[in-house]
């Protein structure tokens, strides 16, 4: 049997592990798909009272707004569970598990992500599935090319979960790093408003992450907002972030790894 | 008891069998230091575990046997000194070097709560590279030789804790690896578990595979060891 065949059986076996564990917790289930209908029925009438011409997003603020709201749903779904989910690992001795098998602790804490990440995604589309029928949100045509935009999104924002998990890894907490970069993010980002509102002093840092063109790209294609540079430019600012943060992650998060089997911290919590 | 995994377990070159008394873990001058002010735990300690054979290593509560447990596999780095199977170390050749390592850790930590036994089983046996053809029927064979087959449907959160040991006892030895580590392998086991437990540490030892068993207690009077020591201020000391 092929090494990535025996790879790919315990990255499978770890996400079957935490879809059976999310189902068996029924209330966290079914909250996940109320909140977002209530977050959107919220949005949906601050809308009605939002009409500032800036906004040149077909469905008003509405529109604009919903794919603010669907990364955000996709951050805190992602970068919030994902330092969680390793923390918990760390205090039931699961990581110990990683630590002697033959995945090995980096392919197992991976493999720990990937659930966060598919349930996001999920969230992330049912988020848009409820404001399109419910609200009557107009979708562009080019909706279905999101997809592979959203997916290059979530290698660019993977660094930020890679560095979550390693301070999980050094330091065992990251909570207050979550809620820092999931706070930036919508400021900077331009989820919840267009960042020309922005002062001057601050705009800079919606130019140097991901989020600003994956926002802006995602918005295009969804709900058919015009963009500010050509479609191609904000494209390849988006490779351009995952090409160089991707790796840098990565290493932090082995270096994080290794640091902690050499000090001794990494049987600790 | 004959295994059939025991002509190529895992396909793996690596893990062929051992003669009798060939050296296979070998520890030599480790030196691991906590933060503060205390004294290293473990100071130039070496060690050699053979196939076929069972070692115990005993000592007083935070003497440093978990400390040792954790550097033969793999968990922490050593300091300093070495940690090697053949040519396969901890740093390097990492997977290669897992693949060989049962470790069961102290306490009745390291199961996930929600699963059922055979998905916890099932879950390990991924984890530990075992082939899928041959998954199903090691889980099973695991079931039988723990007494865990009535309860395979059971979610693990809903097992006392005796039955949780059986089950992190069977994910030690599930993937047949050549080094087993145990920490403390009797808590909570009952003498049906106990019975079992010798009896896999027998069927190992026959397949070549070499046992460390570490606890405070003195086991070695009641369990069948090649080797005995107990570890004090740092040092391992031989137990004639």
């Amino acid at each position: 049997m092929s090494q990535f065949r025996l790879w790919w059986d315990a990255m499978w076996g770890i996400v079957r592990r935490d879809a059976i564990l999310f189902v068996t917790y029924r209330s966290q289930f079914v909250a996940q798909f109320l909140s977002p209908l209530f977050t959107i029925t919220l949005f949906y009438y601050i809308s009605h009272i939002l009409t500032d011409k800036s906004i040149h997003s077909p469905g008003g603020y509405f529109g604009f707004v919903i794919v603010g709201l669907v990364i955000v749903q996709i951050l805190t779904t992602s970068l919030g569970i994902m330092p969680v989910t390793v923390r918990q690992e760390l205090v039931s001795g699961t990581i110990e598990r990683f630590l002697v098998s033959a995945h090995g602790p980096i392919n197992g804490i991976l493999g720990t992500m990937l659930f966060p990440l598919i349930d996001a995604f999920l969230s992330g589309i049912v988020m848009l599935a409820l404001a399109t029928v419910i609200f009557g949100l107009p979708l562009a045509s080019t909706a279905v090319l999101a997809i592979p935009v959203a997916l290059l999104g979530t290698l660019a924002f993977m660094p930020f979960a890679f560095f979550l998990v390693a301070l999980v890894m050094a330091f065992k907490q990251a909570s207050f790093a979550t809620q820092f970069i999931v706070a930036g993010v919508a400021i900077v980002g331009g989820l919840y408003f267009p960042i020309t509102v922005l002062p001057s002093w601050i705009r800079w840092m919606s130019a140097v992450q991901p989020f600003t063109p994956a926002t802006d790209l995602l918005r295009h294609l969804l709900v058919g907002t015009p963009l500010v540079h050509p479609a191609a430019v904000e494209l390849l600012k988006l490779v351009g972030f995952v090409v160089v943060l991707f790796p840098a992650g990565f290493m932090l998060l082995r270096a994080s790894i290794r640091y902690g089997q050499r000090s001794g911290t990494i049987a600790e919590y | 008891m004959s295994s059939p995994y025991v002509s190529a377990p895992l396909s793996d070159p690596t893990l062929t069998v051992s003669s009798s008394g060939e050296p296979i873990l070998e520890l030599e001058g480790l030196y691991h230091k906590w933060k503060g002010p205390k004294p290293p735990v473990l100071d130039d300690v070496s060690l050699i575990l053979r196939s076929g054979e069972v070692t115990w290593v005993g000592g007083r509560n935070g003497v440093g046997k978990t400390t040792l447990l954790r550097l033969a596999a793999g968990i922490l780095l050593p300091q300093r000194g070495s940690v090697r199977i053949g040519e396969l170390t901890p740093a390097s050749k990492r997977g290669l070097y897992r693949r060989q390592i049962g470790f069961l850790s102290a306490g009745d930590r390291g199961l996930q709560a929600r699963l059922r036994v055979s998905q916890q089983l099932d879950y390990w046996g991924r984890l530990a590279y075992v082939p899928r053809k041959r998954r199903t029927e090691m889980v099973a064979d695991s079931l039988r030789r723990f007494g865990l087959e009535e309860f395979a449907a059971r979610r693990v959160d809903r097992m006392s804790m005796g039955q949780r040991q059986r089950i992190r006892l069977a994910m030690a030895f599930l993937h047949e690896p050549r080094v087993v580590l145990l920490d403390e392998p009797r808590n909570s086991l009952d003498d049906d578990g106990y019975l079992l437990l010798n009896e896999q540490i027998e069927h190992a030892t026959r397949r070549g595979a070499t046992i460390l068993w570490c606890s405070p207690r003195g086991e070695d009077r009641v369990i069948e060891c090649d080797a005995s020591y107990t570890l004090a201020d740092g040092r391992l000391e031989r137990v004639q």
